[in-house]
């Protein structure tokens, strides 16, 4: 990883996608290994994958792993904070009229 | 006699609930009843945060009450609580007045997107930690959110809005918060997502005839659940100290006004929403301060004056420039900007009330 160069990595992953009336969840697991930094971006390969309704689809994929290099990952860790406000929960979205 | 016809709010597992809405949609082939569904893209946001620092907090000054907490969460008492039952009324949709059909969509989409997101930043923390104690007790989290994500989800479903959980294959950017930062803000949203959920079940308690979507019946365990998620917090800021101390209280104070003020905002937005459940946002914000501010002493060395002459006329500043920002262009813009931030500060310099926080943290709900 360089100061300003990205690296991009290749990961095996599992998806998993929940659609149920009990749980509606979706992740991704590496099953590498892989670690994510601030700044990483990922992307599973492949079409969108959608579970129907009551479902629940896992899939083995591939995802890539988009590096950020050096300056943004310290980019990242000293401003990510200045978003942590979409942590909280405010029942309704931003937009001031609908 | 023609039996009556099933309601979808009849059934109580996924299965039977989707073997219904296709019966239901005998005209319309399958495809044809999905496409005209309205689609809507979750967009969850993914975080990373230090987990080495959440594998090194220790429970043990807490572990009495830890243990129980998380007992309590094992034995999963709201587990057959979110199935739809007799309660679940049939809705009107169509005969919903088209604003308030407008807001009460907004307030369920982005309900269900806030679950959803929890349950992967806790999925996240707990599949990247280490701790057995904190893995733990994200797990369980991530399985409440799931479980709520899921119910308003059904409710969307019917009002003929699918949700669309395809993002995992767009590209998405993983952003940093601090785990300190964490806990002050969700601590706070679980704390004041209980206040708000408890204030409106109590008010339609009262005044049933303002209840229009038997969702509003669920709030009561609903809120359960986000009260135990902030006792899970306030353990965790328990453990040490500093979090609450020093300069941290800063911190505090303008999580606390933030939150206050994001939550003040966005209400006077949706005026339709609570004009139908006989709510005037200002009463509902003020009550749902004042009892997060008593929740809040549990851990929190200090809380907002919000009886304060400056508090009420600082909301009504920011609101009222933050409508102003969003039709403004140009010069229009940074001056409501301008205004928007110079009503913060007001908010923020007010000089907040000072207690001492008792030596045992856990409270039960009690609104």
């Amino acid at each position: 990883m360089g100061l300003l160069t990205k690296d991009i990595e290749r990961a095996p992953c599992t998806v998993e996608i929940s659609h149920k009336f009990e749980s509606l969840h979706a992740h991704v697991r590496f099953n590498n290994g892989a670690v994510i930094y601030p700044g990483d971006e990922v992307q599973v390969k492949g079409p969108e994958i959608m579970a129907p309704f009551g479902e629940i689809v896992t899939e083995d994929r591939e995802a890539v792993i988009f590096r950020a290099s050096k300056l943004e990952r310290l980019w990242t860790r000293l401003t990510g904070d200045l978003e942590v406000m979409e942590l909280c929960e405010f029942s309704f979205s931003e937009e001031v009229t609908l | 006699m023609n039996a009556p016809v099933k309601h979808t709010s009849d059934i109580t597992d996924a299965e039977e609930s989707l073997k219904l809405q296709q019966s239901q949609a005998i005209t319309d082939s399958d495809g044809a009843t999905e496409l005209a569904m309205q689609n809507t893209l979750l967009t969850p946001r993914f975080y990373t945060t230090d987990f080495d620092e959440m594998d090194a907090i220790d429970v043990t000054p807490v572990r009495a009450d830890w243990d129980d907490l998380i007992a309590q969460m094992v034995s999963d008492p709201n587990k057959g609580h979110f199935k739809k039952n007799a309660d679940w009324d049939t809705v009107d949709w169509d005969g919903m007045e088209p604003q308030l059909k407008k807001e009460f969509i907004d307030f369920l989409v982005s309900s269900c997107t806030a679950e959803f997101s929890g349950c992967v930043l806790y999925k996240e923390m707990k599949r990247r930690g280490n701790n057995a104690d904190i893995t733990q007790l994200f797990q369980l989290m991530a399985r409440d959110e799931a479980r709520h994500a899921g119910f308003i989800n059904d409710a969307l479903r019917e009002a003929g809005i699918a949700v669309n959980l395809g993002f995992l294959t767009q590209k998405k950017k993983y952003t940093y918060f601090r785990p300190k930062f964490i806990y002050y803000a969700t601590y706070l949203s679980e704390k004041i997502g209980y206040a708000r959920y408890i204030t409106i079940f109590r008010h339609l308690e009262a005044n049933p005839e303002h209840r229009f979507h038997p969702i509003f019946k669920w709030f009561e365990e609903w809120c359960n659940d986000e009260f135990s998620h902030g006792e899970a917090f306030a353990l965790l800021m328990k453990t040490d100290p500093k979090l609450t101390s020093g300069l941290n209280v800063l911190w505090i104070k303008f999580f606390l006004t933030a939150v206050y003020a994001t939550m003040y905002v966005r209400d006077h937005q949706r005026p339709a929403f609570h004009k139908a459940l006989g709510v005037d946002p200002d009463w509902y914000a003020h009550e749902v301060f004042t009892k997060t501010s008593i929740l809040s002493q549990q851990i929190f060395p200090i809380t907002l004056d919000i009886d304060h002459p400056r508090w009420q006329r600082g909301l009504e500043r920011l609101q009222k420039a933050n409508v102003d920002m969003a039709g403004a262009k140009g010069l229009r813009k940074i001056t409501a900007q301008i205004r928007a931030a110079a009503a913060f500060v007001s908010l923020f310099t007010i000089p907040s009330k000072k207690h001492q926080v008792p030596a045992s943290v856990r409270m039960e709900p009690a609104y």
